[in-house]
């Protein structure tokens, strides 16, 4: 989206300012292959090709559920359900798969029922003028009820040639078929927020809302449409994280609320919206997968692993982001 | 007898851009000094260094005969000059007595934390029975109207000083505190102010220029940073103070007024019957091609929410525009965009453009429809649009892809205005279209303007900047309290002159 400068030679102080100006775009890329050394040194078995495929097969869910909540985000709302609507999708799909082998169907069932989940989040929030951090606390807790009360609490296994394949073939030697399913997706969504109408107006309403309304853009409908957008991609990523674990049971999904709000905002795009994008996703995404894993590797207890994340998170947003841009707090 | 507070010299600038220009006023006991001007005169400037919200870069302030330079508001009001603000500042959800003494609770405390409810009553009770009011200081604030709770703000800035630190005469700065009042709760302002006159003096900045000849005992008028000499509003009348708010020398030349268009012989543009909403009522006027109809008033006028409505950005509640013959009844904007309307809006950073991002997304954002095509933006074609306006309009931008905030406003109106001739613009309206534009931008947009009308595009003005309103119009019309008073012709060889137009602006020609 943004264009390169002239080709006029330019003084070193305009490189170093343009480079603090975008400092958001290239520090999440410099922590990726920080962490990559550091945790490269500290533990042989992180640069192995068996961790490779261990690192990507599990990444691929977070960056599949982020994808869509990123326009969300850009556009200057925010989702909190996404890892609710993976749970409420897994369940639905699990007792469906309990009575008939749905194979590849499933996938375009899970991603209807998720957006159906996403379109009602857009709606509350657009007609009922409802901030979105609202209607997607309480939806969470809706999607999270409902699903709970079909699996009963209990977790249901179920059996699925092609799930499996998805989860477990490689396609490409070293290469979860489940990441390269969620590269190509990104891929995919990274072309949506460029070179479309619905991109475009993402990061516009997201960068000035009153002067979208000004100019005549129907705010509304894109605003639902992005919701719809994030819960469609988090039913398909339902069924990717159903397909590793081969069962569906209540605590799917339940750490994808931080860890998709976090890879976002590690990736550099604004809470506040209008900054950042889809393509920065991905660097939030490895970012978050790499510390779970080099830090399980290091042996750094779960708790422990928490505050570290936590810090990363908050650390990113403080070092990265010019606070001048964002006039609003919230 | 003494000044109260003198202010000598006192000038002030931001960055490179003089503010105020050496300033001196002087406040006696007991008094009223009215002081009027333009938007961005520099009166709240003023207002900021009296309360210690900004510093001056030169000149000095003496309040009751002793040296004052106050460091932040809190410093000013334990000296005792207080400030009323446009906004109202009291807290809606919270018991009139705690609104009385916000800040201050520190003189309440017992037992080093426990606030001492019965005395803020007390002590509220004494402010509100000294302004004379009708309030119960237990009720909640938001209990009470606009109008009461801006007396309750009143007499807070007049008797907190005296209640809560023991100092009289203190020294009430209110800024335009009759914007939003009706008539009847006008009067009754007045009356308050005057009965609050035996114990307190007021600098009172007021748009309504009656009402501050009305109440005040000298007055000032403040333009471009200066202040004129203190005047007697018995023996000013209105049109001279008002010629001394806006009167500036016209250039036919900065308004390319040769280039104006004999509308009067060309085909009828657009029609506009009834128009009614929030701010107007009942607007009627024909546009023909090239014709430039500008529309003047003072700031409560109405105007400014008239021109949204035209433009559909909030779609007036009853009336029709008709675009070239085809009606629309109640217009969205999506559809009046459509139809060939363009609308540049007079807060530009909040309503005109998107300053993190770049020129292109700028100049692109009402005209999706010829920068996608099924859903697919077309970036090369939007390219070359930035490209050719930033040659055309001569805007001035260091990178073309670079977020809009790094240009000028001038530059960044050039970019509001390019973004309509995207378009099969038909009728453009513009509020404000030179607000805060540099001098040499502002005859580039005029210039603009003008090759607008040559291509039959018809063009409705709003300003608040008389001179610009004269030298740009084929017709004038006045309006006031939401409805046009008059319509004054502007030919070529013919231009009204201020001193035509202000009397039509005041309330008392109504």
């Amino acid at each position: 989206m943004s264009q390169t400068s002239p080709s006029r030679p330019t003084p070193p102080n305009a490189v170093w300012q343009s480079l603090r100006a975008n400092r958001g775009m290239w520090l999440p890329i410099l922590v990726v292959v920080g962490l990559i050394v550091v945790f490269g040194i500290a533990s042989p078995p992180f640069l192995s090709w068996r961790n490779f495929s261990a690192i990507t097969g599990e990444a691929a869910t977070l960056l599949i559920a982020s994808l869509g909540a990123s326009f969300v985000i850009l556009m200057g709302s925010i989702d909190l359900s996404v890892g609710a609507i993976v749970l409420l999708v897994g369940s639905v799909c699990v007792s469906l798969l309990a009575n008939h082998d749905y194979g590849l169907m499933i996938l375009p069932l899970a991603a209807l029922l998720g957006a159906i989940c996403g379109g009602v989040n857009g709606t509350i929030c657009v007609a009922g003028r409802v901030p979105s951090f609202v209607v997607t606390l309480g939806t969470l807790s809706i999607f999270t009820g409902m699903a709970l009360s079909i699996l009963s609490g209990r977790a249901i296994m179920f059996d699925s040639d092609v799930l499996d394949t998805l989860s477990t073939g490689q396609l490409i030697r070293h290469l979860p078929n489940i990441a390269l399913c969620a590269l190509v997706l990104w891929f995919i969504c990274v072309a949506i927020g460029i070179w479309t109408k619905f991109g475009r107006f993402a990061l516009v309403i997201g960068g000035g809302e009153i002067v979208a309304r000004t100019a005549g853009l129907p705010v509304g409908r894109y605003k639902i449409a992005s919701f719809t957008f994030s819960g469609l991609m988090a039913g398909i990523a339902a069924v990717f994280a159903m397909s590793r674990l081969g069962a569906v049971g209540p605590t799917l999904g339940q750490d994808l609320l931080l860890n998709t709000i976090a890879a976002i905002v590690v990736g550099g795009t604004s809470l506040a919206g209008g900054i950042g994008g889809v393509h920065r996703t991905f660097i939030g995404v490895a970012i978050i997968a790499l510390l779970n894993n080099g830090l399980n590797l290091l042996g750094v207890g779960p708790y422990w692993q928490m505050v570290i994340k936590g810090a990363v998170v908050v650390g990113a947003v403080l070092v990265g982001q010019d606070r001048l841009l964002s006039r609003i707090v919230k | 007898m003494t000044d109260l507070l003198r202010i000598e010299g006192v000038s002030k600038s931001f960055g490179p851009i003089p503010v105020l220009h050496d300033v001196t006023m002087a406040v006696p006991p007991r008094s009223i000094i009215g002081l009027v001007g333009e938007n961005g005169a520099g009166k709240s400037t003023l207002f900021n260094i009296v309360t210690g919200l900004e510093r001056a870069d030169a000149g000095t302030m003496r309040l009751k005969g002793s040296d004052y330079r106050p460091q932040s508001f809190a410093d000013a009001f334990a000296r005792g000059v207080t400030r009323v603000f446009q906004e109202q500042a009291l807290v809606a959800n919270i018991p009139v007595y705690e609104n009385l003494v916000l800040s201050q609770e520190h003189r309440f405390t017992r037992l080093g934390q426990f606030l001492d409810k019965r005395a803020m009553i007390a002590v509220a009770e004494k402010i509100v029975e000294d302004a004379g009011l009708d309030v119960d200081v237990r009720r909640v604030t938001s209990g009470y109207d606009f109008s009461k709770r801006q007396a309750i703000e009143i007499a807070r800035a007049c008797l907190a000083p005296r209640h809560l630190l023991g100092l009289e005469d203190p020294v009430v700065l209110l800024d335009e505190p009759t914007s939003a009042l009706d008539r009847e709760d006008e009067t009754a302002f007045f009356d308050l102010l005057l009965r609050l006159k035996a114990q307190a003096s007021f600098v009172f900045v007021s748009h309504r220029l009656s009402e501050v000849r009305a109440v005040s005992d000298a007055m000032h008028v403040m333009r471009d940073g200066r202040l004129s000499e203190k005047l007697d509003p018995k023996t000013t009348g209105e049109t001279d103070i008002y010629a001394l708010m806006v009167g500036r020398e016209r250039s036919d030349d900065y308004y390319h007024v040769a280039r104006q268009q004999q509308a009067v012989a060309k085909p009828m543009l657009c029609s506009v019957k009834g128009l009614k909403g929030r701010g107007f009522n009942g607007i009627s006027f024909d546009v023909r091609e090239g014709e430039i109809i500008g529309l003047g008033g003072l700031l409560d006028s109405g105007k400014s929410a008239f021109g949204k409505a035209l433009a559909g950005v909030e779609p007036p509640a009853e009336g029709t525009i008709a675009l070239a013959g085809a009606a629309a009844r109640l217009p969205r904007i999506a559809q009046l965009i459509r139809q060939g309307v363009g609308y540049v809006p007079a807060e530009r950073l909040v309503e005109g453009i998107i300053p993190n991002l770049s020129l292109a997304i700028n100049l692109s954002l009402p005209s999706a429809d010829r920068f996608s095509h099924l859903g697919v933006w077309r970036l090369r074609r939007e390219r070359r649009a930035a490209e050719r306006a930033v040659r055309e309009m001569g805007i001035r931008s260091g990178s073309p892809g670079g977020p809009l905030r790094n240009l000028s406003g001038g530059n960044q109106q050039k970019v509001v205005l390019a973004r309509w001739l995207q378009r099969n613009l038909k009728l453009l309206v513009l509020d404000n279209p030179t607000r805060g534009v540099d001098a040499g931008a502002k005859e580039e947009i005029y210039a603009h303007i003008r090759g607008l009308t040559e291509q039959g595009v018809g063009i409705v003005l709003i300003t608040d900047e008389l001179i610009e309103l004269i030298g740009l119009s084929n017709r004038i019309l006045i309006m006031q309290r939401g409805r046009v008073v008059a319509e004054i012709a502007a030919p070529v060889e013919a231009k009204p002159t201020e001193h035509d137009l202000i009397p039509h602006m005041l309330p008392s020609a109504a």
